[in-house]
């Protein structure tokens, strides 16, 4: 039974460990350049990675923020903005973080506010930061775009410093977690609420610091963007919202939130994706085929974790 | 039992369809770089085979699209697909339809991955992004049927990995506009409407279409007559810049009745569109892009005449045999031939630079068809199979050709010259 269950535990941590040996060996049968397919693929993890991880927090709840994509997208064009202002790059990373921050503050106080689940005033949001997206980009005068000169980042567009900010930001949220009782209680939260309120514990209040916390991630998502591509759109980050929560359910966490939640599933989630995808490409598969693919892929892992749970009681 | 395991398939098959939309909705920037053959590969005829021996060693393009669905965009990837790809044993791997910078990076490092020895770029969000990107990875890199803004080429015409590009200039494109217009007003008309598409997005191109558009009106509408104030086409452009859009009124005694941008095709946008055609008085719809796609069906039943600027293409002569199209300036296929041999001879070991040195910058115009029976004749060499507009044979004279002939070839794009 020990051994199932480590598999079972272990199980996104092998798939990512299949996907990557999987990366080298087609890719050094193809011909490929491995070496720059890494750098590559931290490129369009680390952002996915970064918020994802933040959003572990809210999903630990049970919880759900469908508005992440539009949150990154809205700091990253204040920032842009403040940067255009300014060119003072650290305000634009403070300015990144707090407007992320400030918009998963109001997310949660207003579904405590209102006594809504937080999932309905995230849609709500959704629609009003696409709205705010347009506007910005308005307000900037150009019509389509923010353009922080990429001289500017250019010093940051490297892989050190992006494996930096994700490393930072995953100890932080690794401590929180596991080791201060921040993260036990979600998970009580997330497992049973009606159980974790009558022992005392605050829903809007861990409702909050979870926000919080993945508003962190959001900003340092957001400034990542502008790192990579400082020429900020009306698309900027419109896929990293779905992203978050394909690779939330990829690197093996449970929908439902609770007790088995892990705080590792987003990096594992998004480094499997990138790895997938350039596999796809290297198979010469076409993007409609790849997605087919990966569908099937993430059905089977829900598939496999979902029955897992089924034949277990909770964790004891 | 049963119906446990009906529910389990149920809720799979559910599961699966969500899943479906939701991986074709995301992972925007991980699956950048689709691969395989095209749309228009996979339904448009073949060429048929260049019997030549390619001068050069084979390799592979990535190819940046933010537009993969458009007539225009379909016949360049058959071409190159199609045709040049069978005949130098080349690859072209596609990008999915990009929408942002971020994007167009992810896409390049994916081609770059997949051994990609040079980009051809038809995506513009973030030009100068995509030549540093390129630079710093020694991969070479062109534009292909467009070009870049004047000041975008002169920082960066002196990089090594930049080849240049071949395309219509602001010059051309403001002709387009101009002429565009001037076909209409040398008939007398007096009263139009102007669809501005990209200009609500200061895209150069369109831009530049619409302040033709403008200048021919100020220049028929009699004296005295001026755009806002201007008559001067720097001044144009510059205040369309500044707007994001044409102001409808009197050029002289021509009328703006109607103007719409952007893109948005929702509802909203496709009743503006209507009621801007049907409005009274409007004879001419000038589009920047494809106007009778968006608006011929609100033309329908009205003398509205629609002139548009796309490619050659079944639809449009369908178009403008059945009316709802009076004026095509289009682009050909074969658009891309050049480009494509002057990254061949980069990749090579045999690069072309202008007399200075510089990346090449390089202008082609449209093909102008104005009846049916023009647009006929246009599509007939444009979609020959056999004997595409540019040839390998035509291409390969290209291969070790001094900038002069180069150029020269280049220049020699008209209907009259290549029929």
């Amino acid at each position: 039974m020990k051994v199932r269950n480590l598999i079972f535990n272990m199980a996104p941590v092998l798939g990512l460990l299949v996907l990557v040996i999987g990366y080298f060996v087609v890719g050094t049968i193809n011909g490929i350049n491995v070496t720059y397919g890494l750098k590559a693929v931290v490129n369009q993890s680390v952002v996915v990675a970064v918020v994802a991880t933040g959003a572990v927090f809210i999903y630990t709840m049970g919880s759900f923020d469908i508005s992440l994509g539009a949150s990154t997208a809205v700091s990253a064009l204040v920032a842009g903005m403040v940067y255009l202002r300014t060119e003072n790059l650290i305000l634009t990373f403070i300015t990144s973080i707090c407007v992320a921050v400030l918009v998963a503050l109001l997310n949660s106080v207003l579904a405590g506010v209102f006594n809504l689940p937080v999932f309905v005033t995230t849609i709500a949001m959704l629609s009003v930061l696409n709205a705010l997206i347009l506007l910005l980009i308005n307000i900037n005068g150009t019509g389509s775009e923010v353009k922080v000169p990429s001289d500017a980042v250019k010093s940051l567009d490297t892989l050190g410093f992006k494996i930096l900010i994700l490393t930072l930001y995953f100890a932080i949220c690794v401590f929180l977690f596991d080791y201060t009782p921040i993260g036990r209680r979600q998970k009580f939260l997330g497992g049973n609420p009606l159980c974790a309120k009558l022992t005392g514990i605050s829903i809007n209040k861990y409702s909050i610091i979870a926000f919080v916390i993945c508003g962190l991630g959001v900003g340092l998502g957001a400034f990542l963007s502008i790192v990579y591509a400082p020429t900020l759109t009306r698309s900027t980050a419109s896929s990293v919202g779905m992203d978050v929560i394909i690779a939330i359910v990829f690197g093996g966490m449970p929908v439902s939130g609770g007790a088995k939640s892990r705080i590792y599933a987003a990096v594992i989630g998004a480094f499997s994706m990138s790895f997938l995808s350039q596999i796809m490409v290297m198979f010469n598969l076409n993007s409609g085929v790849g997605q087919m693919v990966k569908a099937a892929i993430f059905l089977l892992v829900v598939f496999i974790a979902a029955g897992e749970r089924k034949t277990r009681t909770l964790p004891r | 039992m049963k119906k446990r395991f009906v529910t389990k398939i149920l809720s799979l098959l559910l599961a699966g369809t969500m899943m479906f939309s939701m991986t074709a909705c995301g992972t925007g920037n991980g699956d950048a770089a689709g691969t395989g053959s095209s749309q228009a590969g996979d339904e448009a005829e073949e060429y048929a085979e260049a019997d030549i021996e390619a001068p050069g060693e084979p390799f592979k393009i990535g190819v940046l699209v933010a537009d993969a669905t458009s007539a225009e965009a379909l016949g360049r990837r058959h071409y190159l697909e199609s045709y040049i790809a069978k005949a130098y044993n080349m690859e072209f791997v596609y990008s999915d339809e990009l929408a942002d910078s971020a994007g167009e990076k992810s896409a390049i490092d994916t081609m770059i991955t997949n051994n990609c020895k040079a980009i051809l770029s038809e995506s513009a969000f973030d030009r100068p992004a995509q030549i540093e990107q390129c630079e710093e990875a020694g991969v070479y890199y062109a534009v292909g049927a467009g070009a870049l803004e004047s000041d975008q080429y002169e920082n960066y015409k002196g990089y090594e990995y930049f080849v240049g590009s071949v395309g219509p200039s602001d010059n051309t494109e403001f002709e387009t506009g101009y002429n565009m217009a001037k076909y209409y007003l040398d008939q007398g008309k007096k009263n139009f409407a102007i669809f501005g598409g990209a200009t609500a997005y200061r895209n150069s191109m369109h831009v530049n279409r619409v302040a033709g558009m403008l200048t021919a009106m100020v220049e028929a509408g009699g004296e005295g007559a001026s755009y806002q104030g201007m008559t001067d086409p720097g001044a144009i452009i510059g205040q369309l810049m500044a707007d994001g859009e044409a102001k409808t009124g009197q050029i002289g005694d021509v009328t703006l009745s109607g103007y719409l941008g952007g893109y948005d095709m929702d509802d909203a946008w496709f009743a503006k569109g209507a009621e801007m055609v049907q409005a009274n008085g409007v004879e001419v719809l000038l589009a920047v892009g494809s106007g009778s796609d968006f608006f011929g069906t609100a033309a329908n039943g009205t003398d509205v005449k629609i002139a548009s600027v796309d490619a050659y293409a079944d639809d449009y002569y369908e178009a403008m045999k059945n009316g709802s199209l009076d004026y095509l300036a289009g682009k050909f296929s074969a658009y891309d031939g050049p480009v494509f041999m002057a990254l061949y001879r980069a990749v090579n070991g045999n690069p072309l630079r202008t007399p200075d040195g510089d990346a090449l910058a390089l202008d082609i115009g449209y093909w102008v068809a104005t009846s049916a029976d023009e647009c006929e004749e246009m599509l007939s060499v444009d979609a020959d199979l056999t004997t595409p507009v540019w040839t390998a044979e035509e291409l390969n004279k290209l291969y070790d050709a001094d900038y002069a002939t180069f150029e020269g070839f280049v220049n020699n794009y008209s209907f009259e010259m290549i029929k």
